[in-house]
């Protein structure tokens, strides 16, 4: 009996959701066994984690907000005060202002490199491209940290990026990168860029091997060169991927922390501050943790529209 | 087959036995105490404080003592709720000020040391006004008043280190160096005017943002009281920042910058790395922390630096920002509160400790010791500290006055320095904070 059920709820159903609905409904009501309640045992070890480590933090999160505490002594109830504090706070909106800068360089440029790199990397035999795809996506595996260090050597004040400026006779240009006021977000910018354009490239080669060989072979025979051949084909068919790639980005951009905090952290005056880092400050530096969490609620929040709005404008625009 | 089995439960039972009893006696003769530091520092007091626990555990038989250091932001940042979870270290380095010390006194998760100071006479140790850095009301919102609630091992102070070959180039008599604010700012004038132009007056590094906290003391504290600094870090009512002592300072410190005294990389340059580069010859001076000063003696030699605060203003009160070192607290938590105050009490006051800590050029916190004959460096390096201690000079550390005043101050000294900030609207900015964070103090 048991073993029938699991059978069944295992096997695709061919039927439309509805439909199945109305065909089980019609039987012999719901049995204790009844495959939709299986289905339930089956998310269920996936759901406990999900609720355990995802859900039950985020609304603790949203339940700190509420007060005004240290994270030792007795908390004090303050309502909706953290968040009208953090709509007027000077920092919090310069740190999201940065953020908006961050991806430009966290999502649009790596999306457009990625899509330059799909192109060229896939449009003829390259030699060695299995080398080039492993290579450009290394960024990707390497912890923050150790990128952040590196970027910290390169970009110092006698770091390779300054000698390579002297040794081309940009010597006027060299300046210490990241504790200058107008490079250093772009500087930091620029890192991002390097991390996620591995990402977004082999998402992209990923997706260009499912569009079907013929309607290149039709671009062709109707005479369209490189460059047609890219935005009437390839571009539309690697509709769903861009979106993907987008959507992963922008978070990143967004929840940006372990860069920032080991190469400026925040620095120099106030430069590079983003939501997480003061987050950060105002919880284990300045003893707000409800602050904190407040900010930690408004990221969340950003995030979830800003994600929302990608996926919106990509549908539409699959549409028309 | 059967015979086999038993020998293996025999053979089992036995080890679990011979186990729970070796941790029964493990248990019965050991007793362990564990103390978290961050003063390992190249190497700072880390040999110090090794080699003295191993005496402590061999004059204390069953006892054992568990070092453990971590770096500054990583035991501030979780020491609070490692000593709240009752796991914690049973002694361990705090912070001065609101962010840290204020917070483990609020939260009643560390001792007073009442009781000690009078068994051990620690109060001989320091001047009565030194004290205050200790003292919280056990509402943790008053600082600067109440009972101690920490004990620090070495005295810290922020002075200029000079390179003497280039004074002699530049013609400054380093024998004959000005004991005036105003004789050093022409003093760093006719540095700058022989120097080389890639050369910088003084070697600056403020990566972390301490840099130029600590730098301003000297030119601060040659324009305002000192104690008019250490009662707006205690929150004495009335206390201002946007003074126009601070203000004129303040801007005396951003014409420095643009006469061209510092390298132009110093918000890329970590702090202890410029002590670093200025060993190794770059800049004719380096201001900042004398815990650096073992760093400096290496590179340039002893007997080619020259040490001393920076001089006085029109009072003639030598002052420079400074204190003492990190809070030792006692564990609310801990089963051995007495054998964590004799430690203590052996690390900090014994003549044996006080060879130690000179023996690695740190100066010990007790104003009576005595730097060891035979070596001048460090002999000007103490002396350094006891003139300003001896004209009860010294600023404590700026960003103890509130939990965001560090943050603050790294900001607008970056602004200031880079021109994005007037020196009046840096000091309104500073004020600012210290009024927000004074609200909620009460009364």
């Amino acid at each position: 009996m048991a073993d029938e059920d699991l059978a069944d709820a295992a096997r695709p159903d061919p039927v439309a959701p509805g439909a199945s609905r109305r065909r089980r409904r019609g039987g012999a009501g719901r049995a204790p066994g009844d495959p939709r309640n299986v289905a339930w045992l089956y998310v269920l070890p996936g759901l406990a984690f999900y609720v355990l480590f995802t859900l039950a933090p985020l609304l603790h999160t949203v339940y700190y907000s509420l007060f005004d505490w240290d994270g030792l002594t007795e908390k004090t109830w303050v309502g909706l005060a953290n968040y009208s504090e953090a709509l007027r706070d000077g920092v919090l909106r310069d740190a999201f202002l940065h953020s908006g800068i961050l991806i430009v360089y966290y999502a649009v440029l790596p999306v457009i490199i990625g899509l330059m790199l799909t192109a060229a990397l896939t449009r003829s035999a390259i030699r060695g491209f299995r080398f080039f795809r492993t290579t450009l996506f290394l960024p990707q595996l390497i912890a923050g940290v150790v990128i952040a260090q590196a970027w910290i050597w390169i970009y110092a004040t006698d770091g390779p990026l300054n000698r390579f400026l002297e040794l081309i006779g940009l010597g006027s240009l060299t300046r210490p990168w990241l504790g200058d006021f107008t490079w250093a977000l772009p500087s930091i910018g620029a890192i991002g860029s390097w991390v996620t354009f591995g990402l977004c490239m082999v998402l992209f080669i990923a997706g260009v091997q499912k569009i079907p060989t013929s309607l290149y072979d039709a671009a062709r025979v109707d005479g369209a060169g490189a460059v047609r051949e890219f935005f009437a084909v390839t571009l539309p068919g690697l509709h769903n991927e861009i979106l993907v790639a987008f959507v992963l980005t922008t978070i990143n951009a967004l929840r940006n922390f372990d860069v920032v905090y080991n190469t400026t952290a925040g620095g120099p005056g106030g430069e590079t501050m983003v939501p997480s880092m003061y987050m950060y400050q105002n919880a284990f530096l300045y003893n707000r943790v409800g602050y904190a969490a407040a900010i930690a609620t408004v990221l969340a929040i950003a995030i979830f529209i800003l994600a929302a709005i990608v996926l919106r404008v990509g549908d539409r625009s699959e549409r028309t | 087959m059967k015979r086999r089995l038993l020998a293996v439960l025999v053979v089992l039972a036995c080890t679990l036995l011979a186990a729970t009893a070796g941790a029964y006696a493990g248990k019965e003769a050991t007793t362990t105490l564990t103390m978290w530091s961050y003063d390992n520092q190249d190497p700072g007091l880390e040999p110090v404080l090794k080699q003295l626990s191993k005496e402590f555990e061999k004059s204390h038989p069953g006892v054992k003592i568990n070092l453990v250091f971590k770096s500054f932001n990583d035991l501030v940042g979780t020491v609070p709720r490692a000593l709240a979870s009752g796991s914690g270290p049973d002694v361990t380095e705090g912070n001065q000020g609101y962010q840290t010390d204020a917070q483990l006194v609020k939260a009643k998760l560390i001792l007073p040391l009442t009781k000690y100071v009078k068994k051990y006479g620690w109060d001989k140790l320091y001047a009565p006004s030194t004290w205050g850095m200790f003292r919280w009301t056990p509402d943790g919102k008053q600082f600067g008043k109440g009972p101690v609630w920490g004990i620090a091992q070495t005295g810290q102070n922020i002075v200029a280190f000079m390179n003497r070959k280039k004074l002699i180039v530049a013609g400054v008599n380093p024998n004959k160096l000005p004991t005036t604010f105003a004789g050093f700012e022409r003093m760093l004038a006719q540095l700058r005017a022989k120097l080389p132009d890639d050369d910088p007056v003084i070697f600056a590094g403020n990566k972390e943002g301490y840099g130029f906290i600590h730098l301003f003391g000297g030119i601060w504290g040659a324009h305002v009281k000192a104690q008019s600094v250490r009662n707006w870090i205690y929150h004495v009512p009335g206390s201002r920042y946007d003074t126009p002592g601070t203000i004129k300072a303040l801007g005396r410190l951003q014409a420095w910058g643009k006469a061209g005294y510092f390298n132009d990389d110093f918000n890329a340059v970590g702090n202890d790395a410029s002590a670093g580069e200025f060993a190794k010859g770059k800049g004719a001076m380096w201001i900042g922390g004398d815990w650096d000063s073992t760093i400096i003696r290496e590179g340039l030699g002893a007997k080619n630096v020259v040490v001393m605060p920076v001089p006085p203003g029109p009072s003639g009160v030598w002052t420079s920002i400074g204190g003492l070192s990190g809070p030792w607290h006692i564990s609310a938590k801990t089963k051995y509160p007495d054998l964590g105050a004799e430690w203590l009490n052996y690390v900090i006051t014994s003549p044996r400790a006080k060879a130690l800590m000179y023996a690695n050029q740190q100066i010990p916190s007790d104003r009576r010791a005595k730097a060891p004959k035979g070596d001048p460096y460090l002999a000007q390096v103490t002396k350094a500290f006891q003139l300003v201690a001896n004209d009860d000079g010294l600023l404590l550390y700026t960003d103890w006055a509130s939990p965001s005043m560090y943050t603050t101050l790294q900001n607008q000294f970056q602004l200031l320095l880079a021109g994005r900030q007037t020196p009046a609207g840096m000091a309104k900015a500073v004020q600012d904070d210290w009024t927000k964070f004074d609200k909620t103090l009460g009364s």
